[in-house]
């Protein structure tokens, strides 16, 4: 397999004892190779929309702008963060030289593989950790979802919207507020009911949290998961849906107010062409509408002219940062201030968000 | 015509040893076909499914680790399965092992006590057994079904983990994550070799066949288990407490999944997560039956599922074809193993109507 010069076979002669030795070395026959291997692992099952979809997407466009100098291997449904830092090592160990991690659960074991194997780059989305050779990157999914809150402030009847959510964390909890800010901005009363799923795929239970939002008169259903199984039984039960990581119109053809949708390509090929360059440098990055790495999806039509008009002008102010999505007064579920008037949430502040805003119906915890 | 089995009165016991063997290689000629189909050269896919993952330190000691909690628990499951208690829960008990000695780890981890890992591990064999009780105080005294009690016991470790993770055990600087703070050096495994993750926990396992092996062919209460689970009237007759099995076999087989919670936890996790399990509990079941039943046979069994496992992973890795073709194998191994079963249990006759 290996490119040239040390095989894989001519490893195990040095033996187990030799092993982190030969293992170092592998490492550096690998950056003497032509061909940059680019390992991905993919934290759900590979498939047609939803958050895997982009990732794969990311590592189509390193092969689309560098063809024959590089190399893409994928390994899907890499969860469980034993098999994520088996599965690290396996790339790193086999001369992959960019590798790419794309969910929280695989943030230690990048942390944990990366300082074993120096000459390897790591880049680890939705990661909290960085180090020489591990890098993290991330979405401002809240400036998104405050958009499609507006549109989901419009067009609810009810009043109620309503949440799926993967997993309690910040990187879900505040694009929750996020919606529900966005709607409260133009209907102050508009309440939002939240459901954790704690899996990011699985769309039975995604239906059927779906199917109880809608019976609790939800008739927006906004869902960060990985699929498009909230947008599909929203459109089967004819009530309004926002995506998100991909377009889902395809499973919500009328039904789909907008999606949040995540380009990382420009994140992808950069990395590919850096490490190429030997010019890579660990870095923390948090993008959104600006930089283009959050996009929304076409508006459904039914969003009339002079909310779209109001959508492109916050979208706007958002990218210049005249908007904020956390800016005061925001009270939380008990109704203590988290933020002042006139005062917005800083980064780090959001990115640790641990409260759900006043007018979310639902608890953190499971 | 119809066609009738007849079961044979002793299968022969080259047969039985070789069955598995016949599924592997009736397994492998199935997928050359699938593998055509695919584009892929037969030869050169299976090479890297079976060997390729082999080839490097990285991924013996890969192999291994993966290996070993899936051999450790499918012996305790064994010596259930033997005796007819037909123990489900595993990976609740495997579960409520790991978070037994988590919770140890956090707690005394700071001090760099050499007591500690020894202590984590009774904790785990502890809660692995006290999860087990439950099945076995409901059906020796309530007489429920063991197999219900065990299965549905499983999904409350796993919220209790979720629980846990998500509240009193939730990293303090963990960004609202949930899972733990990342355990201390003193609660975690050395590594047998630097650089690499098989860690010391291997020789538990190890130990583990041994004495398994010791338990079920050489002691009088692993015969009189075999015994109750072959035939349940003989048992009964010759005066074997029917109640005291059931409690045997379910506490060995918890104490067995939670040692394997714990060594997975103070091993490759090195912290809680919302879920610790990438389905040990159900796979040992497989892994098991694969090995007969029988501790050698196990370790072989826990050993071919893992190198399922990476064969899948490195067949994605350098051919990118999809995780399916993984799972497809292992579902055709299971399918001979079983057709195989039935011709050597039984003989295949035509009989006229």
């Amino acid at each position: 397999m290996s490119q040239g010069g040390l095989s894989r076979r001519e490893l195990l002669r040095f033996g187990a004892a030799g092993g982190a030795a030969a293992v170092c070395a592998a490492a550096f026959d690998a950056s003497a190779a032509a061909v940059l291997r680019v390992g991905l692992a993919l934290v759900s099952p590979a498939a047609e929309v939803g958050w895997t979809k982009q990732h794969t997407l990311g590592v189509a466009a390193i092969k689309q702008a560098l063809g024959e100098a590089v190399e893409i291997n994928i390994i899907d449904n890499v969860f469980q963060p034993q098999d994520a830092e088996r599965v690290f090592r396996g790339f790193a160990d086999s001369g992959h030289r960019l590798i790419f991690g794309t969910s929280f659960s695989h943030g230690v074991a990048t942390a944990r593989v990366a300082p074993q194997f120096p000459a390897a780059v790591f880049d680890s989305c939705a990661g909290t950790k960085t180090l020489p050779n591990l890098g993290a990157f991330e979405a401002r999914y809240h400036e998104g979802t405050f958009l499609a809150g507006i549109g989901a402030a419009k067009l609810t009847k009810s009043g109620k919207l309503g949440f799926v959510g993967g997993f309690p964390i910040p990187d879900i909890v505040g694009p929750a507020n996020a919606f529900l800010l966005g709607a409260q901005s133009v209907k102050p009363d508009v309440t939002c009911t939240i459901i954790f799923m704690n899996s990011w795929s699985d769309p039975g239970r995604e239906k059927e949290a779906t199917l109880a939002l809608v019976a609790q008169g939800c008739d927006v259903i906004a869902a960060m998961s990985d699929g498009p199984a909230a947008a599909q039984t929203a459109e089967q039960n004819g009530v309004w849906s926002v995506g998100y990581a991909s377009d889902m119109r395809k499973f919500a053809p009328t039904r789909q107010i907008t999606a949040v949708t995540l380009d990382w390509r420009g994140i992808y090929v950069q990395d590919a062409r850096d490490v190429i360059a030997g010019s890579w440098r660990s870095q923390s990055r948090w993008q959104g509408l600006k930089e283009g790495v959050v996009k929304m999806a076409p508006y459904a039509d039914s969003i009339a002219a002079d909310v779209r008009t109001l959508l492109a002008r916050a979208e706007e102010s958002i990218k210049s940062g005249a908007l904020q999505p956390y800016a005061g007064e925001i009270r939380d579920q008990s109704g203590a201030v988290r933020v002042r008037v006139g005062a917005a949430m800083g980064e780090s502040d959001i990115r640790s968000i641990n409260w759900l805003a006043a007018g979310m119906q639902g608890r953190m915890k499971g | 015509m119809r066609i009738v089995l007849e079961p044979r009165a002793a299968p022969r016991r080259l047969m039985r040893v070789a069955a598995p063997l016949i599924a592997l290689l009736a397994t492998v000629l199935a997928s050359v076909p699938i593998l055509l189909a695919l584009g892929l050269n037969p030869l050169s896919t299976l090479k890297i499914f079976f060997v390729e993952p082999l080839n490097s330190p990285n991924g013996l000691s890969e192999w291994l680790l993966k290996a070993s909690p899936l051999v450790l628990i499918a012996l305790g499951l064994a010596v259930g399965f033997r005796a007819n208690v037909w123990n489900i829960g595993a990976e609740g008990m495997f579960t409520v092992g790991a978070i037994c000695a988590g919770w140890l780890a956090l707690h005394f981890g700071a001090g760099g006590h050499a007591w500690l890992l020894p202590a984590m591990m009774l904790a785990g064999a502890l809660g692995g057994m006290a999860w087990a009780a439950i099945p076995a105080f409901l059906r020796t005294c309530a007489n429920t079904s063991e197999i219900l009690v065990s299965l549905m016991l499983n999904y409350v470790a796993a919220l209790i983990l979720s629980y846990l993770v998500n509240g009193p055990m939730q990293d303090p600087e963990g960004l609202n994550y949930p899972q733990t703070s990342v355990f201390a050096p003193s609660a975690m495994f050395a590594p047998l070799i630097a650089g690499l993750r098989i860690n010391v926990s291997i020789w538990v396992t190890l130990g583990a066949v041994f004495a398994a092996w010791l338990f079920l062919e050489r002691s009088f209460v692993g015969f009189q288990m075999s015994v109750s689970g072959a035939a349940p009237g003989a048992a009964r007759y010759a005066g074997f407490r029917q109640g005291r099995m059931i409690w045997l076999s379910l506490l060995i087989s918890g104490a067995a999944a939670g040692v394997a919670g714990m060594m997975e936890a103070a091993g490759p996790l090195g912290q809680l997560t919302p879920v610790i399990s990438p389905g040990y509990g159900f796979a040992a079941i497989i892994v098991a039956f694969v090995g007969r039943l029988s501790p050698l046979g196990i370790l072989f069994g826990g050993l071919l599922l893992s190198l399922l496992y990476l064969g899948g992973e490195a067949v994605q890795m350098s051919l990118n074809v999809p995780a399916s073709l993984a799972r497809s194998f292992q579902g055709m191994l299971l399918f001979f193993l079983l057709a195989a079963d039935v011709l050597i249990w039984h003989r295949v006759r035509l009989k006229r109507a």
